[in-house]
């Protein structure tokens, strides 16, 4: 396969306790012995409970000493007798290297020791579980509310919260939200300015918070929750074989809806011991691919958008485009957006007949695009004026982008190689001929090649599928495994699944509990660790740089806020 | 070529004498060329504007009321003086209102020295192109006024960058005009037109091609239109207004009526800055077989065009950059060439 990673951990400076298979759960734990209190594995990777006051200690060791450089996700949750954090690690060179650091703490004290020294993208994954779930993290720099609202009582995914007790906050408690956020008027040398949460150019409902010096950004702190859904209590109400799937269509509706539907069916499978079906893959592959070109799509028009000022002829451009990508969507799953395309072990169905006619039509726009992306390159990326206002703006480093977990094209632009569709290959990826795609630059610029450039790999994988499909033997497509009724995996199995969505590493946790529900549904979004580097990359510039690098981060809001 | 103005050609025709007479003709006068830019902009602000940013766009755009959808304007006009005046808590009252009128005001007010052709002219001082663009500069105290009385972040920030903005390209503005001065060695502006219809470059195949300045000084012309485009804030230089950042600038809290004349200011000033383009540059009202007026109209709405292609084309350039460009490239080359111009007529002798 044309898309292996260059070995680069050969040699002396190879990272302990790295196996073929995965991690290898007993060298690390000698790593570490003095803290584990049990291992407690995962389906995934192996899981080391340890004390609450010892959990820098043992996650900077795994960063150090043995690569783990990437956290990809923090879980909290609630059972009967204890609170727990997860740590999800992996590493950016190798994600099927994994290690899961589970921290309980009593339900009467639930304080655990911050990873943010660590890692900076747990500052906001804790301030999410300290929100949803209740979990105190000890020496946390902010530990305030994130989705919900500062005046919120209770947290709604604990055990004893009481659903149906409305909160009830009166209007001289709330009357001016944004009272706190004011600063002092002795401090006159700045003037602080709320972006959003209504405003066109937060790509939806965001609000940053802004403390400007003239027209340049002194600090900026987003402020997320506007659109929070509650998708993780949704999903974890739902019934694991048809209730669930329709959710991760709402969470990236760029519309990432396939990809979206694939992470959780990757966790669900791996939960449930699904195989699925070759032509499947295939399917799924070629669903993804397309979904991903929509997507990008419309990064490019939107991030135009924020660079030229008005809905002008870019964005209509990359609107036109996206909608034929749409179309073929439509021809195959049935819907536009909120495709519901994926069951658990395969597909609903097969692609449309007359399938020639299919096959014809994603032909016709896989030739016709080579020739739009030399007019974008034209209008876009070979202007003078547009490269003036986004080369070395928005910089974003590849160590700051790997502390704050930040992953996808964002992270590709940074220059680091990372993309789960190559390095923990899913799906029928592995067995074609595509590359991927990074540079070097970091800034707002490579941003938006890296993401013109995976177009064009896209478009590389979608036609070797539509010719697997076409020569596919009609007697073997078979779109679905047998997967019974109802489903049950066992109590206690854990997992955690990510594929590579539009925006980056999209993860799913699930915890099984013996029910046909999940016991605890966590969805690790890329779009939010990535939002949390905005401040890394945009203090320090002008108001117009901030903007235009919220737009290069290609935020979906649905996807921040769940 | 120079007409008599147009208050003294109404008073002929009505036959009316002395000081009243003169005053009643001067006030059907001003009316008629007021009515002749709100009717343009009329045109242009609903309809034409969204016509021809639709064609750039691959769009339709309004085709339902009237033909071409030109029921439109009355519609649009409707809507947007019977929507509710708001005015936010706190703004700094005679400022606030005062800043919509100055803006409509100013670039109205320009336009009567303008020569429009078919004996159009209000008056015809010797000072004419000084006149032009002392006016049209009075409009940014308009944007400053409804920035800082907005008791709006937003507008103030708007506020301050069309300030920044209109110094940093006024000068270089001014500087390119003085060079057309220096060719005519006049001010007044029906000279200026006569003397570039009357002179002829070159007669090719028995076709006299005048000597508009265009053609004469092209590089003058480019300049021209490039600083004209940060004059009346268009892309890529419309950062005080520039949507995706600052929402919409100065404007951020005028509603209703006020909205009405900050976008109807808007479009005469961009009006404007086609008519000085076409009075210093393309003859003003000249041209073969149709009337002068005319000729006017269409050079006018090249102009327009033209900024609307910018608009739906070109990136916005940052703040500090569009500072950076007036600065350091529009003022050394308006310099360059205005010291140019006068070294070779100097040496030449015209």
């Amino acid at each position: 396969m044309s898309t292996q990673k260059e070995e680069e951990t050969e040699g002396a400076d190879a990272p302990v306790a790295a196996t073929e298979a995965g991690a290898d759960g007993d060298a690390l734990e000698a790593l570490v012995s003095e803290h584990v209190l049990e291992r407690e594995d995962h389906l995934n990777a192996p899981g080391f409970v340890i004390r609450a006051d010892a959990v820098q200690d043992v996650l900077s060791t795994f960063k150090e000493e043995a690569g783990f450089d990437h956290l990809s996700c923090v879980t909290a949750e609630e059972h009967e007798d204890r609170f727990e954090s997860i740590y999800h690690l992996r590493k950016y060179d190798d994600p099927t290297q994994e290690v899961s650091v589970i921290v309980p703490t009593s339900r009467e004290e639930p304080v655990s020791e911050t990873a943010e020294p660590v890692f900076r993208t747990a500052d906001w994954h804790e301030r999410e579980a300290h929100d949803l779930v209740g979990v105190e993290y000890d020496d946390h720099p902010n530990l305030e509310r994130i989705l919900l609202p500062d005046t919120w009582q209770g947290h709604p995914l604990g055990l004893d919260y009481n659903q149906d007790k409305p909160q009830i906050v009166t209007f001289e408690e709330n009357k001016n939200p944004l009272e706190d956020h004011e600063r002092a008027a002795g401090d006159s040398d700045t003037m602080f300015l709320n972006i959003g949460p209504h405003h066109p150019a937060t790509h939806g409902v965001l609000h940053v918070e802004t403390v400007l010096d003239g027209e340049q950004v002194a600090d900026v702190n987003p402020d997320i929750g506007y659109l929070h859904r509650c998708e993780e209590q949704m999903a974890q109400n739902g019934t694991y074989r048809h209730q669930i799937m329709p959710y991760p269509d709402r969470w990236d509706y760029g519309p990432g809806g396939i990809i979206n539907e694939w992470a959780y069916a990757r966790a669900a499978e791996d939960l449930a011991d699904i195989e699925v079906p070759e032509y499947a893959q295939v399917l799924r592959t070629m669903g993804s691919e397309l979904c991903r070109i929509a997507c990008h799509m419309l990064a490019l028009g939107t991030f135009c958008l924020d660079i030229y000022g008005d809905f002008t002829a870019i964005f209509m451009y990359a609107m036109r485009d996206r909608e034929v990508v749409q179309k073929l969507l439509e021809d195959l799953t049935g819907q536009r957006m909120m495709f519901n395309y994926l069951r658990l072990g395969g597909v609903v169905w097969d692609v449309p007949e007359p399938r020639e006619e299919f096959f014809e039509n994603v032909r016709d726009f896989l030739d016709e695009l080579p020739e739009r992306l030399d007019e974008y390159h034209d209008l876009i990326t070979g202007n003078e004026i547009f490269q003036a206002r986004t080369i070395d703006t928005g910089v974003l480093d590849a160590e700051t982008a790997k502390n704050y977990g930040v992953t996808g094209p964002v992270a590709r632009g940074s220059g680091v190689d990372y993309d789960v569709r190559r390095d923990d290959p899913y799906g029928y990826y592995e067995e074609l001929d595509w590359d991927v795609v990074t540079e070097d630059g970091g800034d707002n610029y490579s941003r938006l090649l890296v993401r013109m450039r995976e177009v064009e790999q896209s478009a590389r994988i979608i036609e070797q599928c539509i010719d697997l499909l076409e020569d596919w033997p009609e007697d073997e497509r078979n779109i679905q495994a047998n997967v019974p009724r109802t489903l049950k995996p066992e109590a206690g199995k854990e997992t955690y699944k990510t594929v590579e969505g539009a925006k980056g590493e999209l993860g799913i946790y699930i915890r099984a509990d013996g029910t046909e529900k999940p016991g605890r549904f966590k969805i690790r979004s890329p779009c939010f660790s990535n939002l949390s580097a905005l401040k890394e990359m945009s203090t320090g510039e002008y108001i117009p740089d901030l903007v235009a690098t919220l737009g290069s981060l290609d935020v979906i809001l649905g996807e921040v806020d769940r | 070529m120079t007409a008599t103005p147009l208050p003294d050609t109404i008073a002929d025709l009505l036959g009316v004498e002395g000081f009243l007479g003169e005053a009643v003709a001067m006030l059907l006068a001003a009316a008629l060329v007021g009515t002749i830019m709100l009717t343009m902009t009329a045109f242009a602000g609903p309809w034409a504007k969204r016509k021809i940013t639709a064609s750039f766009t691959d769009r339709i755009s309004v085709n339902r009321i009237g033909p071409w959808g030109l029921g439109t304007i009355i519609v649009d006009a409707v809507r947007l003086l019977s929507k509710e005046l708001v005015i936010p808590e706190g703004v700094d009252r005679p400022a606030y209102d005062i800043a919509p009128i100055v803006l409509a005001g100013s670039a109205l007010f320009a336009f009567a020295v303008i020569p429009m052709g078919s004996g159009i002219q209000l008056a015809d001082p010797e000072v004419g192109l000084v006149f032009v663009f002392a006016m049209a500069s009075i409009a940014s105290l308009g944007l400053l006024m409804g920035g800082y009385a907005s008791n709006n972040k937003y507008s103030l920030l708007g506020g301050l960058r069309a300030v920044a903005q209109n110094i940093a390209y006024e000068i270089p503005l001014v500087l390119t005009a003085a060079s057309v001065v220096l060719f005519t060695g006049t001010l007044q502006l029906s000279e200026i037109v006569a003397i570039q219809q009357n002179t002829t470059l070159v007669t090719l195949a028995g076709v006299r091609i005048p000597a508009w300045f265009a053609f004469v000084n092209p590089f003058a012309f480019a300049l021209f239109l490039v600083a004209n485009l940060a004059e009346v804030g268009r892309n890529p230089f419309d950062t005080p207004e520039a949507p995706t950042e600052i929402v919409a600038g100065y404007q951020t809290e005028y509603s209703s009526a006020y909205f009405v004349l900050f976008y109807l200011g808007e479009f005469v000033h961009i009006f404007l800055g086609g008519a000085i383009i076409a009075t210093l540059f393309l003859g003003g009202p000249g041209g073969p077989f149709l009337p002068g007026f005319v000729w006017f109209t269409i050079k006018i709405w090249a102009v327009y065009l033209f900024t609307q292609w910018c608009r739906s084309a070109i990136p916005r350039v940052r703040i500090d950059q569009l500072i950076g460009i007036g600065w350091k490239g529009m003022l050394v080359l308006s310099f360059a060439n205005l010291v140019l111009t006068a070294a070779i007529l100097g040496v030449t002798g015209i």
